[in-house]
């Protein structure tokens, strides 16, 4: 530690020395630490990208969650430097960045297989497509778009939403009529007035993912706005992946990690960018990697429960993450302010 | 000799300085100092010019008042009916108030969503019964999460009551009825003012552990009950503004300080 922090000063002040430090950053550690957020999702990180990586380079890779930005910032404020690589959804992505709390991924280093283009960001490798999806319990009238979804009238039966609104909010927009193309920048005021009309009929408002399926099987609510992944293969929920939001979880390089650790990262990243280890993952998690390949690798009969597979992907919109991190504070504050109006 | 016991507990005293305020005061230090700017109160104008997050404060000292009050009612009962208990069956009585101790707060939380949802053994029964037609709505409202907050909280305030109650001499109740005062009297003008001071401090303490609830909000109010500490969460972990965090917790510490600087004002003229 001591001696690092003594040759990058030697070398920010001697050019000469960076020849020195080229060759340090050329080094691979065999062990790296990476904070994901944990669960199935974890597992799948395991099982498909890691247990390759080890096979071919011997670098292990000790997982740690669950992740959330509180947590980086605490990680960078502290200064610590032994967590490389930290697991962020979009819109937190986004944050970090203007935060300072992630730094540019190396993509000649990752030198990666074919990728979505949103997946391949400066500062994210956009490592698995989740959806936010409608379902609901089966044998219910099945709605066909999100205005049918918020009529509770045509579709009577109790809601449950998320209790996030970047992952809330649009859908009420869109069930204002407004198309999944022209819904950034997001009228906020549609989307709580449609919420506003059928308050009443959402009994509860989630905080975690695996409430809305337990409670459709309760029949404590009948349909909700959910992760698809929760949802899938199932065949006591119905659901409809149009309209959908497509979104990205990435991992992003945490500030300040070591040279070292951030080459390993990079051979973790390569590897995921390969579409066999992300048909691997996809077998843990219905989650799919960035490869514009995978669909050939995945079982034919589960196509459909994929966030990317063509017939999914074609028909959802994706995340604007952007938007939401100018945002999100501000929205926030009428999110509480309804919340209290229940 | 005042001297020599310091020694002993400096170390302690330390650890808790170091662990523990220290901490604390970084985190509410926050509000005032910007990196690079210097002092600043912005963070709590921004909470006065948007009012809605102190009307989330505002929400969570309502909701913990009738947590709080739904102890009492259920807690204070039912320690006396402990008191009068045999020692074998006192023994039982307390073990199965301890009991849920053991128990993890999440799984206790998510037990009431098998007891109390629509498909739940409660409704179930009142169906069976023909009491009700349509499932009674006990979960996702204020009605869950006290239900919830009482159940989680109740041994803080039953084990101190307890131990007062038993505290007191039988032979007051006793001498109170030998000069003719009927049962009513006897609880009210003996019984009671000598269990109020365990029945106070296990009210606040009740009632300011309510203040900083999580879970139960969260699960059984179905995200529906807005609470300070599920909002605080948002702003350290999803957005993050550790900075309005902290002023937030300034004002919560505040206002747990002020009841509790009352608690003691009437303590004081009670013991006086």
């Amino acid at each position: 530690m001591k001696r690092r922090t003594f040759v990058g000063a030697a070398a920010a002040s001697v050019p000469a020395f960076n020849i020195l430090t080229a060759g340090l950053a050329r080094a691979q550690s065999k062990e790296i630490r990476m904070i994901e957020s944990g669960g199935k999702s974890g597992e799948s990180i395991e099982v498909g990208y890691i247990e390759p990586l080890t096979k071919k380079t011997g670098i292990k890779v000790v997982r740690e969650s669950p992740s959330s930005l509180g947590k980086l910032r605490a990680l960078v404020d502290s200064g610590q430097t032994t967590t490389v690589l930290f697991e962020l959804g979009s819109g937190v992505m986004v944050q970090a960045r203007k935060l300072g709390l992630i730094e540019k991924i190396d993509w000649s280093a990752v030198a990666p297989a074919a990728m979505f283009p949103e997946a391949k960001n400066d500062y994210g490798f956009g490592y698995q497509y989740f959806s936010t999806i409608m379902a609901w319990r089966a044998g219910q009238k099945e709605p066909k778009s999100w205005a049918e979804f918020f009529d509770t009238k045509a579709f009577p039966g109790k809601r449950c939403l998320p209790d996030y609104p970047h992952y809330c909010l649009p859908f009420a927009v869109m069930a204002s009529g407004v198309p999944a193309d022209k819904l950034y920048p997001l009228d906020v005021d549609a989307g709580f007035k449609k919420l506003n009309e059928i308050k009443k009929d959402i009994s509860v408002w989630w905080k975690a993912g695996a409430q809305p399926p337990q409670l459709l099987k309760d029949n404590e609510v009948q349909y909700v706005i959910c992760w698809s992944g929760r949802v899938v293969g199932d065949p006591a929920f119905g659901m409809n992946f149009a309209g959908g939001m497509a979104d990205l979880s990435y991992f992003g390089i945490v500030k300040n990690s070591k040279p070292e650790d951030r080459a390993s990262a990079y051979k973790l990243m390569h590897e995921m960018s390969l579409p066999e280890n992300q048909a691997k993952a996809a077998t843990v998690i219905s989650y799919t990697g960035p490869s514009p390949d995978l669909d050939p690798l995945l079982p034919k009969d589960k196509l459909a429960e994929f966030p990317t597979s063509k017939q999914n992907k074609a028909i959802q919109w994706f995340q604007n993450a952007e938007w939401w991190a100018d945002n999100g504070e501000a929205v926030n504050k009428k999110w509480e302010a309804f919340k209290l109006s229940l | 000799m005042r001297g020599q016991g310091f020694g002993f507990i400096a170390p302690l005293l330390v650890l808790m300085f170091v662990a523990f305020n220290a901490p604390i005061a970084y985190m509410l230090g926050l509000a005032f100092w910007d990196k690079g700017r210097g002092f600043t109160l912005e963070h709590y104008e921004g909470l006065i010019e948007t009012p809605v997050y102190l009307r989330v404060l505002g929400n969570t000292l309502r909701i913990a008042l009738i947590a709080t009050l739904a102890n009492v009612v259920i807690g204070y009962p039912l320690a006396h009916w402990m008191r009068g208990l045999r020692n074998r069956a006192r023994l039982v009585a307390i073990a199965l108030v301890v009991l849920p101790f053991w128990v993890s707060i999440l799984v206790r939380t998510y037990a009431w969503i098998v007891v109390l949802g629509n498909g739940g053994l409660v409704n179930r029964a009142l169906q069976w019964s023909g009491l009700t037609d349509e499932p009674v709505q006990f979960l996702y409202n204020e009605l869950g999460v006290t239900i919830g907050m009482a159940n989680v909280l109740l041994p803080f305030l039953v084990l101190p009551l307890f131990a007062a109650m038993i505290r007191i001499d039988d032979r007051l109740l006793q001498a109170a009825a030998s000069l003719g005062a009927p049962p009513r009297t006897i609880f009210w003008k003996v019984y009671f003012p000598l269990t109020l001071p365990a029945l106070a401090a296990g009210t606040l303490l009740v009632f300011i552990l309510c203040l900083g609830f999580y879970v139960t909000p969260a699960i059984l109010g179905g995200g529906r009950v807005p609470m300070i500490s599920n909002l605080l969460d948002t702003l350290i972990n999803q957005i993050p503004r550790w900075e309005q965090a902290s002023a937030i917790s300034t004002i919560l510490l505040i206002v747990a300080l002020l009841i509790f600087a009352g608690y003691r004002r009437l303590d004081r003229k009670a013991s006086a």
